[in-house]
């Protein structure tokens, strides 16, 4: 897909509603159009994280694995919904593995090149830091749900 | 005596942050104190403020239908407390309470907000450090929820 194919689709995503066109081709510039197939683990808990998802059309569990337990997923993230965001701070390596549950579209958006330019630009960094920690937000919010009602 | 300014620059939090922002933070910024056992705000609430705790323990808790108030975490000197003033629709996911006597810079975060928004460079700064605290709260949760699985 062009560029600005590319930017299109990312100024019709929630997450980047409102943004500026240019700051739109800088991400647009970073991404790439991905595909997985059912049961496909998009990442795993411990890898280098570099990455982040926009999840275009398909459903993904975002699990918790860990050597004692099972698997289980901790929330089923779909269509709008924003993936992965350790590759943010360091020891930049995924905290949750990600498995697609069916036929999965996205846009991969390269982590480390965005965190470049929002360190050139503090206009960009400034609306995606905004963007994201609210997305972590969310994410701290349901787990402690869930954590409220597993604690015995 | 140390000046309000030269100690939030010597906090981990603003570790390398410019001076000028440094000198905008401190013109949002108070002192305050609470006695063991008091509310420093509950879920719900209008969330206006953020706390830099000098001494003292902090819970930080959730309401269970279930079980009334959960504490989640417990957080420290050198600990931020609150950041829900950041993101619509600014209230706050989580009650704290003081379990001792507990001293703390409290900012307000409305103030800071409206100032981040008019100058991207201090509003790119804050944004990347409160969406670190987020992250690392999103991972204290995490072991809390795996090490609750583990024992089951």
């Amino acid at each position: 897909m062009e560029t600005a194919t590319l930017e299109k689709v990312l100024e019709e995503h929630p997450l980047f509603r409102g943004m500026k066109e240019q700051h739109l081709r800088t991400l647009a510039e970073s991404a790439t159009i991905v595909r997985f197939e059912p049961g496909d683990v998009i990442f795993e808990e411990g890898d280098p994280a570099h990455r982040f998802y926009l999840i275009r059309t398909g459903r993904v569990a975002l699990q918790l694995v860990s050597y004692r337990v099972e698997p289980f997923t901790l929330m089923t993230l779909e269509e709008g919904d924003i993936i992965g965001w350790s590759w943010l701070f360091p020891p930049y390596r995924w905290k949750f593995t990600a498995k697609a549950l069916g036929v999965i579209r996205a846009i991969s958006i390269d982590g480390r090149s965005v965190c470049a330019s929002c360190d050139e630009d503090h206009d960009l960094g400034y609306e995606l830091m905004k963007r994201f920690a609210q997305i972590c937000e969310n994410r701290v919010e349901a787990l402690s749900v869930h954590l409220v009602a597993v604690e015995k | 005596m140390e000046t309000l300014q030269g100690i939030l620059s010597a906090h981990p939090f603003f570790h390398e942050l410019p001076t000028q922002h440094i000198e905008t933070i401190t013109g949002c910024v108070s002192n305050v104190r609470f006695k063991g056992g008091d509310v420093i705000f509950n879920e719900g609430e209008e969330a206006n403020h953020f706390y830099l705790i000098r001494e003292g323990k902090v819970a930080l808790r959730i309401h269970s239908e279930r079980r009334g108030p959960l504490t989640i975490l417990t957080l420290h000197a050198g600990d931020i407390l609150g950041w829900s003033w950041l993101f619509p629709p600014y209230l706050w996911k989580f009650s704290a309470r003081a379990l001792e006597e507990t001293r703390a810079f409290a900012a307000d975060g409305k103030c800071l907000r409206e100032k981040a928004e008019r100058d991207h460079d201090l509003g790119y700064e804050l944004l990347k450090r409160f969406a670190h605290v987020v992250e690392e709260r999103l991972e204290a949760t995490r072991l809390q929820l795996l090490n609750v699985y583990q024992d089951q």
